[in-house]
C-alpha cells in the first residue's frame, strides 16, 4: 500500500502536463492533416497518439498513478474485457460477412 | 471517541425521516434487512405471477389444436413468463439474499451505500411496475396481413417478442404496437437498478469486511455474490445499449437492427447474448453460493475443497463472458465462431464440474441431517447435474442445430434454472428463515413442499426432453392432434399444476410459521458462518460490537475442536459460549449509530417511469415530471445532512 | 456513511466512495465500448447518402476537443487546491471547469444543428445514427457532469466550504470529470480523425 502515499503532482506540473496534452493534440490535427504525406502510417500513429494522452490522463490526473493496485487492476480489468469482446464481435462479424456475401 | 453532534440547522426541510415501525418506515428505510426483506417479498408476488403465466400456457398446451389462448396471448405470455421469472423474480430473490445476508456473513453493519442500496429498490419496484402497466396502457399491434391480426383480449396487451427480443421480429414493422417499447424500456429500468446494487455489493465486500475477515475467509456465498455483482457490472451496459438502439430503432427512426436501413439484426444477438450468457450465470451463482452453505452445515463437515469452489465460481465467471455465441449457433455466424464457442462451451464445464465434484465431497462420509434446506441443496445437485448435461450437448453445433427453439432446450434452462437456481434459493429460503424471523419453519410441511415440487418439476420438464428430441417446436400456440405429442403434454401440464400445488404448501408452511412457528434459538443448524453467532431475528444493529474473525468458518471453530483422527469434537466451553453470546448480541454496550432513513430514494426512483412514458407517448409533460422528480430526488440525496443525525440507539432492555 | 465508529472500514485503504467511482468507471468503459463498437461495424459497411466527412468541420472540433482537455487541468488545479485547503482558489478553478464543460457542450450544439441543416440527420443512414448516439450520449455524460459541477460550487459558497470527505465530494466528480474527457480523447481520434 505504499503506493498510496505517494506525493501527488504540484499545481506547475499539472500545467506542464497539459501543456503536452495539447501538443499531442496539435500533433493529432496535423496528422489529419498530412495523411498524404504519411499514408498508411497515419491510422496507427493517431491510435498511438490516443493512447498516449489517454494514459496521461488517467495517469496523472486521475491519480491513478498513485492509487491502490486494487483499483489500477478494476480499470485494467475493464478496459481488458472490453477490448477483448469487442475485438471478437467486430471479428465474427467481418468473418460473417465473408462467409455469408 | 468523542461525537460531535452539530445543531441540526438546515435540516428543517430536508429533515429526515425517522420513524421505526409501520408503512413510512419500510418506505423511507436504508436498513440492508428491511430492503432484503422487502426485495424478498415483492419478487415472490411477481414469481406468482409469472407462475401463472406459466400455467395459463399449459392449460393452452394440455390438448391438441386447443384454443384456450389465441396465437398473439399465446406470444403475450411466454414473453412476460420469461422475463418475469427472470428480471422480476430469480435476480431480485437473490437481490433479497444478498441485501439480506451479505453485510451479516462479513461482519459489517450494513452496506457500503445504503441510501444507494434503497435506490436499486425502488428502481426495481419502478421498473417491474413499468413493464407490468403495460396490460393496462399498452397494445400489442399487428403487422398487416400476419395472423396475429385476429382479436386480441386483454392478456395480449403485454410484449409479445420473446424474452430475448430477437430483432427485427421485436422492431416496430412486425411489432407495431407499444407492448416492445414497455419491454426495453422496462428492462432498461430494471438494468440500471441491478447496475446500482452491483457497484454497492463490490464496494462492501472489498472495503467492509470486519477485523480478520480476509479475502480468503470469507463465506462461499459472499464469494458467489462478489462473482455476481463482477458479472452484473460489466454485462448490464452492453445490454443498456443495445435497448438504447431498438428504443431508437423504434422510436426515432434509426435502423440499427434493421437490414432496410443497413443494420444488423445480428449485432443484436451478440448484443443481447455478451449480457445474456452471464445472465445466467448470474441466476445460478447465488444458488450455488447458497448450497455451499448449506451442505456442509447439514453434514456436518467442512466444505471440501474451499479455494477450488471459490476459483471455480469466478472462472465460471470469467469464462461466462466468452461463450454467448453458442445462443446462436442457428443464426447467421461464422463457421469460424461456431467452432471457437463450441470449444469454450466444453470449457465452461470444467468448473463446474469442479464444483459439483466439490459438493460431493463435501457430502461424502458426514453425518447427513436430511432437513428441508438440505432436501432442497440434495435436489439441487441432481437437478443441476441434469441441466448441466443436457447443456453440454448445446457445444456441439449441429447437434444444437437440431435442439435449437425446440422443448428440448426448454426442458434444459428450466432444469437449470428451476431445478437449480429455484431450488437453492427455496433451500436458503428455509435455511435462514430461523435468521431472519426467529421462528422455525414446519420441518413436516417443508419436507411435503419438497416431495411434491420435486415430483412437479420432474413430470413437468423431464418429457419435455423427448417432446423437443420428437420436434415440438418451442412458442408455438398449437400442435396438431397427427403428431401424437399430446399425451407427454398433458403430463407437462399436469406437473404444472402439482409444482403450483408445492408452492401453495410453501407459502401455507410460511405464514403459518412466521406467526405460530416455535421460537428459533440463534444458531438451530448448529452452523459454521457468523450470521448465526447474533441473535435471531437479527437485531437492527446486526453486531453489537465488530466481530473479530480468526479462520474461515469462524463460529466452528469457537464450538468444535478436532481430536487425533481429526474428528470434529465440541469444546466443553461452546454452551457458555453461546449463551455468552446471546447475551452481548442482545445488549450492545456501546452507542451504536445506524444511517438515517430517507425519501430521496424512492423519490428518485419514481422519476424514471415517466421518462419511459414521456418516450413512448413522446409527451413533454412526462419527460418534465420525471426531470422534477429526478431533480427533487437528487438535490436531496445530495443536501439531506449525512452524519450529524445519526440515529442513538440506547440500549434495550 | 454506514457503520459506527467503532466499526473497521475500508481494510484495502481505498476511500469506499471513490472505489465506488472507479468500479462505475471501469462499466462506463463498457458502455462506451458497445457504442463504439458498433459506430466501427457500421462505418465500414455500405451505407447510401451523406457521410459525416462531407459535414465536419476539423479546426471547430479540435478546438472544442481542446477546450474539453483543458477543463481536465482546471479540475485537477481545483482538486489541488482543495487539498491545499484554498476554498477560494477552488472554487475559482470549479466554476472554470463548468464553464469550459459548458462551452464544449454549446460546441456539440453548433455542430448537430450545422450538420443537420446540411442533411446529415440522425435517420438519414446507418453512420449518421450510430454517430448521433455515439457522441450524444458522450455529451450527456458532460451535460451531468457540468450539472454536478455547478452544485458543487454552489455547495461551497457555504461557510463551512467544501471539504474532501463530505457527501458531494470533490474528488468523486473530478475522477467523473476526467473520464468523460478521455472518452472524448478516444472518440476524438475514432470518430473524426481516422
Amino acid at each position: 500500500m505504499s503506493a498510496d502515499h505517494k506525493e501527488h503532482p504540484t499545481p506547475k506540473k499539472y500545467v506542464q502536463i497539459a501543456i503536452v496534452l495539447g501538443v499531442l493534440t496539435a500533433l493529432e490535427v496535423t496528422l489529419y492533416y498530412i495523411e498524404d504525406l504519411v499514408g498508411s502510417f497515419t491510422d496507427p500513429l493517431l491510435i498511438f497518439l490516443a493512447v498516449g494522452k489517454y494514459i496521461i490522463v488517467v495517469g496523472w490526473f486521475m491519480h491513478l498513478r498513485f492509487e491502490n493496485k486494487m483499483v489500477n487492476r478494476f480499470f485494467a480489468g475493464g478496459m481488458i474485457l472490453a477490448l477483448v469482446l469487442f475485438t471478437i464481435v467486430m471479428l465474427e462479424r467481418g468473418m460473417a460477412n465473408f462467409f455469408f456475401n | 471517541m468523542t461525537k460531535i453532534i452539530e445543531p441540526a440547522k438546515r435540516t428543517n426541510i430536508f429533515r429526515r425521516p425517522s420513524s421505526e415501525y409501520g408503512f413510512w418506515s419500510w418506505v423511507t428505510t436504508v436498513d440492508h434487512k428491511k430492503i432484503g426483506i422487502m426485495y424478498g417479498y415483492a419478487a415472490f408476488f411477481f414469481l406468482l405471477i409469472g407462475g401463472l403465466e406459466a400455467l395459463v400456457l399449459r392449460i393452452q398446451l394440455a390438448q391438441p389444436d386447443n384454443s384456450f389462448l389465441s396465437a398473439a396471448e399465446y406470444n403475450a405470455m411466454f414473453t412476460m413468463h420469461g422475463t418475469t421469472m427472470v428480471f422480476l423474480a430469480i435476480m431480485p430473490i437473490s437481490a433479497a439474499f444478498f441485501n439480506y445476508l451479505l453485510p451479516l456473513q462479513i461482519g459489517a453493519r450494513d452496506v457500503a451505500f445504503p441510501r444507494l442500496n434503497a435506490l436499486s429498490f425502488w428502481l426495481w419496484v419502478a421498473g417491474g411496475l413499468f413493464l407490468y402497466s403495460t396490460f393496462i396502457f399498452g397494445t400489442a399491434g399487428a403487422p398487416e396481413g400476419g395472423y396475429l391480426a385476429e382479436e386480441v383480449g386483454w392478456l395480449g396487451n403485454a410484449p409479445n417478442g420473446g424474452w430475448f427480443g430477437y430483432q427485427p421480429n421485436a422492431g416496430f414493422k412486425y411489432s407495431p404496437g407499444t407492448a416492445m417499447d414497455y419491454w426495453a424500456l422496462g428492462l432498461q429500468i430494471l438494468g440500471i437498478s441491478s447496475l446500482v446494487s452491483a457497484f454497492n455489493f463490490i464496494v462492501t465486500i472489498i472495503n467492509m469486511r470486519t477485523k480478520g475477515m480476509r479475502f480468503m475467509r470469507m463465506p462461499v456465498f459472499t464469494w458467489m455474490t462478489f462473482a455476481v455483482a463482477f458479472l452484473l457490472a460489466f454485462s448490464l451496459p452492453i445490454i443498456a445499449i443495445a435497448l438504447f438502439y431498438v428504443t431508437f430503432d423504434r422510436q426515432f427512426g434509426t435502423t440499427f437492427f434493421l437490414v432496410e436501413g443497413g443494420g444488423d439484426p445480428v449485432l443484436w444477438q451478440h448484443l443481447f447474448w455478451l449480457f445474456g450468457h452471464p445472465e445466467v450465470y448470474i441466476l445460478i451463482l447465488p444458488a450455488f453460493g447458497i448450497v455451499s452453505e448449506i451442505l456442509p452445515t447439514f453434514s456436518r463437515k467442512p466444505l471440501f475443497g474451499y479455494a477450488a469452489i471459490v476459483f471455480a465460481g469466478f472462472g465460471i465467471a470469467f469464462i461466462g463472458f466468452g461463450v454467448w455465441a453458442h445462443h446462436m449457433f442457428a443464426s447467421a455466424i461464422s463457421p469460424v465462431a461456431q467452432a471457437g464457442f463450441g470449444l469454450s462451451t466444453m470449457v465452461i464445464a470444467v468448473p463446474t464440474g469442479v464444483k459439483i465434484f466439490n459438493w460431493l465431497g463435501t457430502i461424502w462420509g458426514g453425518k447427513l441431517n436430511l432437513k428441508t434446506p438440505m432436501l432442497f441443496a440434495l435436489g439441487f445437485i441432481g437437478m443441476f447435474v441434469i441441466g448441466g448435461l443436457s447443456g453440454v450437448t448445446h457445444s456441439i453445433v449441429p447437434a444444437d442445430t437440431q435442439q435449437t427453439d425446440t422443448y428440448y432446450i426448454v426442458a434444459h434452462f428450466h432444469y437449470v434454472l428451476f431445478g437449480g437456481a429455484m431450488f437453492g434459493i427455496f433451500g436458503g429460503l428455509y435455511y435462514w428463515f430461523p435468521k431472519v424471523w426467529g421462528r422455525m419453519y414446519n420441518e413436516t410441511l417443508g419436507q411435503i413442499h419438497f416431495w411434491t415440487m420435486m415430483i412437479g418439476f420432474n413430470l413437468t420438464f423431464g418429457p419435455m426432453h423427448w417432446l423437443g428430441l420428437q420436434g415440438q417446436v418451442r412458442r408455438t400456440w398449437v400442435y396438431a392432434e397427427e403428431t401424437n405429442l399430446g399425451f407427454w403434454n398433458l403430463i407437462v401440464s399436469i406437473g404444472a399444476f402439482i409444482i403450483a400445488l408445492s408452492i401453495l404448501i410453501f407459502m401455507a408452511n410460511w405464514i403459518y410459521s412466521r406467526r405460530k412457528g416455535e421460537k428459533a434459538p440463534f444458531d438451530p443448524w448448529d452452523a459454521r458462518t457468523i450470521e448465526w453467532t447474533i441473535p435471531s431475528p437479527t437485531p437492527v444493529w446486526n453486531f453489537s460490537k465488530a466481530p473479530e474473525v480468526k479462520a474461515l468458518d469462524d463460529f466452528w471453530h469457537a464450538k468444535y475442536d478436532e481430536d487425533e483422527e481429526g474428528r470434529a469434537v465440541r469444546r466443553d466451553t461452546a454452551d457458555a459460549l453461546l449463551l455468552q453470546l446471546e447475551e452481548e448480541g442482545l445488549n450492545p454496550e456501546e452507542e451504536i449509530e445506524l444511517p438515517n432513513p430517507s425519501y430521496f430514494p424512492i423519490i428518485l426512483a419514481s422519476g424514471l417511469p415517466f421518462f419511459g412514458y414521456a418516450v413512448i407517448y413522446k409527451s413533454i409533460p412526462l419527460a418534465l415530471i420525471g426531470a422534477v422528480l429526478l431533480l427533487v430526488g437528487s438535490f436531496g440525496w445530495a443536501i439531506e445532512p449525512l452524519e450529524e443525525e445519526f440515529t442513538t440507539k440506547e440500549e434495550e432492555e | 456513511m454506514s457503520g459506527g465508529h467503532d466499526y473497521p472500514h475500508e481494510p484495502t485503504g481505498v476511500e469506499t466512495r471513490k472505489l465506488g467511482m472507479w468500479v462505475f468507471l471501469s462499466t462506463e468503459i463498457l458502455f462506451f465500448g458497445t457504442l463504439i463498437t458498433t459506430f466501427l461495424l457500421f462505418k465500414g459497411r455500405d451505407f447510401p447518402g451523406i457521410k459525416l466527412t462531407d459535414v465536419y468541420d476539423i479546426p471547430f472540433t479540435s478546438i472544442s476537443s481542446f477546450i474539453l482537455l483543458m477543463s481536465s487541468l482546471t479540475m485537477v488545479l481545483a482538486h489541488n487546491a482543495l487539498e491545499n485547503e484554498d476554498q477560494e482558489k477552488t472554487r475559482v478553478w470549479l466554476l472554470a471547469t463548468a464553464m469550459l464543460g459548458a462551452i464544449f457542450l454549446a460546441g456539440q450544439i453548433y455542430e448537430f444543428t450545422e450538420f443537420y441543416h446540411k442533411g446529415f440527420e440522425l435517420s438519414t443512414n446507418i453512420f449518421s445514427s450510430t454517430f448521433y448516439v455515439l457522441t450524444g450520449f458522450h455529451g450527456l455524460h458532460v451535460f451531468i457532469g457540468v450539472v454536478f459541477l455547478i452544485g458543487l460550487w454552489a455547495i461551497g459558497q457555504r461557510q463551512q466550504g467544501l471539504s474532501l470527505d463530505g457527501g458531494m465530494n470533490l474528488e468523486f466528480i473530478a475522477l467523473y470529470w476526467h473520464f468523460v474527457d478521455i472518452v472524448w480523447i478516444v472518440l476524438f481520434t475514432v470518430v473524426y480523425l481516422i
